[in-house]
């Protein structure tokens, strides 16, 4: 049958697009039908069940701050996602508290993915609550006055606009919280 | 069967007459922005060893230049390159003219337009956000319908070919018309669509992405390799019924593997069992393309010595042998562990783009140029010389990269070290990523010279005569 392909272009072009066809729908269309935590949000209210939390929309000034995050690529050098490696749970904890691995339910208002490809910085998938506003202002305006040693660029159009501050840190103070980790609710503002 | 390359080419040049307008328009402005998005790989490479280098400039941010390098290199240049060179052996190998050249000048001007609005808006911060799918929703909608305008041209051209058995670039030009079509709307689009959110749009992006390189970048570089090494090296190609294997189990196989990027991830497991089995089946295509050009060659190497376009292409066919044994290694979950997230991955990425494919696109141009020009090439030497800095420069940044990567890896393995001496001891990686690149960059200049000056030479030479 793919010998004709050879010499008759409308055979080809079905036969291509056949074959392209049956991996594209079964990988792209069904996995969302077939596994419903990806577009459930999490909530779990009983601690006999496992961790307690709820993923809450986000906020107007959240989602500006998300905007921002977009906007200058941080993604570029940091993912979101604590993947079911040892490590990752250990690099991403607190205090000795292990995180909890990422889940799908916990990005159903992720309205642009930011899971990454490259690790250039830590993780950031749990890391609402670890630092205060200040250090934020601080670390955008010079990452090594903080962190010597740090590659990351200085972002001092945003640590010195008190509403893009306010906003970029609103929204990386979400990062993990739909989860309850941290033991006596102990996070940063 | 298997008509090779040479005997249909020749058969062809007699009746029918070339403008190749449209293929030298591509051809040339792509190798101008090559230099372009080296520049800015050079910039973004820098930033990581002087972090404050054209830091407090906002438009100048690492997060705001790289999408633009990667998508300088990856449409500005190899895209646009792949297509001119479509331009050129599309109708060679239907022995017919271009369906119309018009057409694809105009498709150039709105290519321009494209890569334009891409380095102002990715700069300006009004990228999209999604990786290989950064331009704003407009400047896909512009890609698309230049894309459009591509393939009327091409399918134009071959519904009015005079041979009726299609030689094996043709399928694959073919294939990269109607994939990339449904791949890039999936990527740009489809991620877009209400209601698509957090690891569903995430899937869909890695449907895109990695298509693009394995549906997009793959095929056309394969159609571009395959018409040029028996062209050059003036042997028929090696197995027909080898090619069909290779082709209708890439066709098959590379759409699966998308959830591989996500191994260990918030991603279900069986979807990632599911691209695993099939990226490791991709040694199949990989193996049956390879063996074709290896054996394509046999008794041929002596070749290798003075012709710059063979150098390029076997040198190419092996970084893509490596890629793609690469690729199924790291789906392995064991492997996948260490290498994912680190500095193996642009290593990895830059062997298939710069190594692999631009180096088939660069063999093709150092042999269309002189003839489309109807002139001879301005200066061997340095067409040697760019070969051999894009080789030692790139075999050097894939070295450190994944030497560097691999280790980075071991360290981020043991939770005992804190992230940050994991980033100062990367430095000499970092420092020997930029050194490397600056080669790269020079074989880049030297490319580009050699050719305007091909170009400028011919001009002159026609204008002398007449
Ligand atoms: C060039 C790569 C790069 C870019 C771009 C980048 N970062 Fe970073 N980031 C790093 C590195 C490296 C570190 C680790 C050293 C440090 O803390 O400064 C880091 C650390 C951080 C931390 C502290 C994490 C922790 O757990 O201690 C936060 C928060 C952060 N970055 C947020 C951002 C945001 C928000 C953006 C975008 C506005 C951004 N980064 C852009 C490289 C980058």
């Amino acid at each position: 049958m793919l010998g004709k392909t050879d010499s008759n272009a409308t055979w080809f072009i079905v036969a291509a697009l056949g074959l392209f066809f049956i991996g594209g729908l079964l990988t792209t269309v069904a996995p969302p039908l077939l596994d419903k935590s990806w577009n459930t949000a999490f909530v779990n209210h009983d601690p006999s069940k496992g961790m307690t939390g709820e993923l809450k929309p986000y906020t107007e000034q959240e989602n500006r701050g998300y905007a921002i995050y977009i906007r200058e690529g941080c993604k570029y050098c940091h993912t979101q996602q604590v993947r079911t490696l040892e490590a990752d749970t250990v690099r991403s904890g607190w205090k000795g508290v292990k995180a909890p691995v990422s889940t799908p339910d916990e990005f159903v208002n992720d309205w642009r993915q930011t899971f990454g490809t490259k690790r250039t910085g830590p993780d950031l998938a749990r890391v609402g609550g670890k630092y205060n506003k200040q250090w934020h202002k601080a670390h955008f305006n010079n990452p090594r006055d903080l962190v010597p040693g740090s590659i990351m660029p200085p972002f001092p159009w945003i640590a010195n606009n008190p509403q893009e501050l306010d906003d970029l840190v609103a929204y990386l103070q979400t990062r993990g919280r739909a989860k309850d980790w941290r033991p006596d609710g102990d996070y940063e503002k | 069967m298997a008509a090779s390359t040479t005997d249909m080419a020749a058969s062809a040049s007699a009746p029918v007459v070339h403008t190749d307008t449209s293929a030298k328009c591509f051809i040339v402005g792509a190798i101008c922005y090559m230099v372009v998005a080296g520049m800015f790989a050079l910039v973004i490479a820098s930033k990581f060893v002087w972090p404050e280098f054209l830091g407090s400039v906002q438009y100048f941010t690492y997060g705001r230049m790289r999408p633009v390098h990667v998508n300088g290199v990856l449409f500005g240049w190899l895209l646009a390159a792949d297509m001119g060179l479509a331009f050129f052996l599309v109708p060679r190998l239907c022995g017919v003219k271009l369906w119309s050249e018009k057409l694809g000048v105009a498709t150039w001007f709105l290519w321009n337009v494209i890569i334009l609005s891409a380095v102002v808006t990715l700069l300006g911060g009004y990228q999209k956000g999604l990786e290989y799918a950064d331009l704003p929703t407009w400047v896909s909608v512009l890609v698309v319908i230049a894309w459009v305008m591509f393939g009327i041209n091409i399918f134009g051209t071959i519904a009015t070919r005079k041979y009726q058995q299609m030689y094996v670039s043709t399928w694959y030009i073919m294939g990269t018309i109607l994939w990339t079509a449904f791949v890039y709307l999936t990527g740009n689009f489809a991620t877009l669509l209400p209601g698509v959110t957090g690891v569903n749009q995430a899937n869909l992006t890695w449907m895109y992405t990695h298509n693009a390189v394995g549906l997009i970048f793959t095929p056309i570089g394969l159609a571009i390799a395959y018409y040029f090494i028996p062209r050059s090296s003036n042997s028929p190609l090696y197995s027909h019924k080898l090619s069909m294997i290779g082709f209708w189990s890439l066709a098959f196989v590379y759409v699966w593997t998308g959830a591989h990027h996500m191994i260990h991830g918030p991603i279900s497991q069986w979807l990632q069992t599911i691209s695993i089995v099939f990226s490791v089946m991709l040694l199949i295509p990989v193996w049956a393309v390879v063996y074709n050009f290896i054996a394509t060659m046999k008794g041929e190497w002596h070749q290798l010595s003075d012709n710059v376009s063979l150098k390029f292409l076997m040198s190419g066919t092996i970084f893509y042998l490596l890629t793609c044994f690469q690729g199924p290694m790291q789906s392995l979950r064991s492997v996948n562990a260490i290498t994912s997230k680190t500095d193996w991955i642009p290593g990895h990425a830059h062997m298939a783009v710069l190594g692999a494919f631009s180096f088939f696109a660069m063999a093709g141009v150092y042999h269309v140029i002189p003839r489309v020009f109807k002139t001879s090439l301005h200066s061997d030497a340095v067409a040697n010389w760019s070969f051999w800095l894009f080789l030692i420069g790139g075999l050097s940044m894939f070295t450190a990269l994944w030497l560097g990567g691999f280790w980075q890896g071991l360290l981020w393995n043991n939770p005992s070290i804190p992230f940050i001496d994991t980033v100062v001891w990367l430095r000499p990686v970092w420092i020997v990523r930029l050194l490397s690149g600056v080669l790269v960059f020079s074989g880049m200049v030297l490319f580009l010279y050699n050719i305007l000056a091909t170009v400028v030479g011919a001009k002159r030479h026609a204008a002398a005569q007449a």
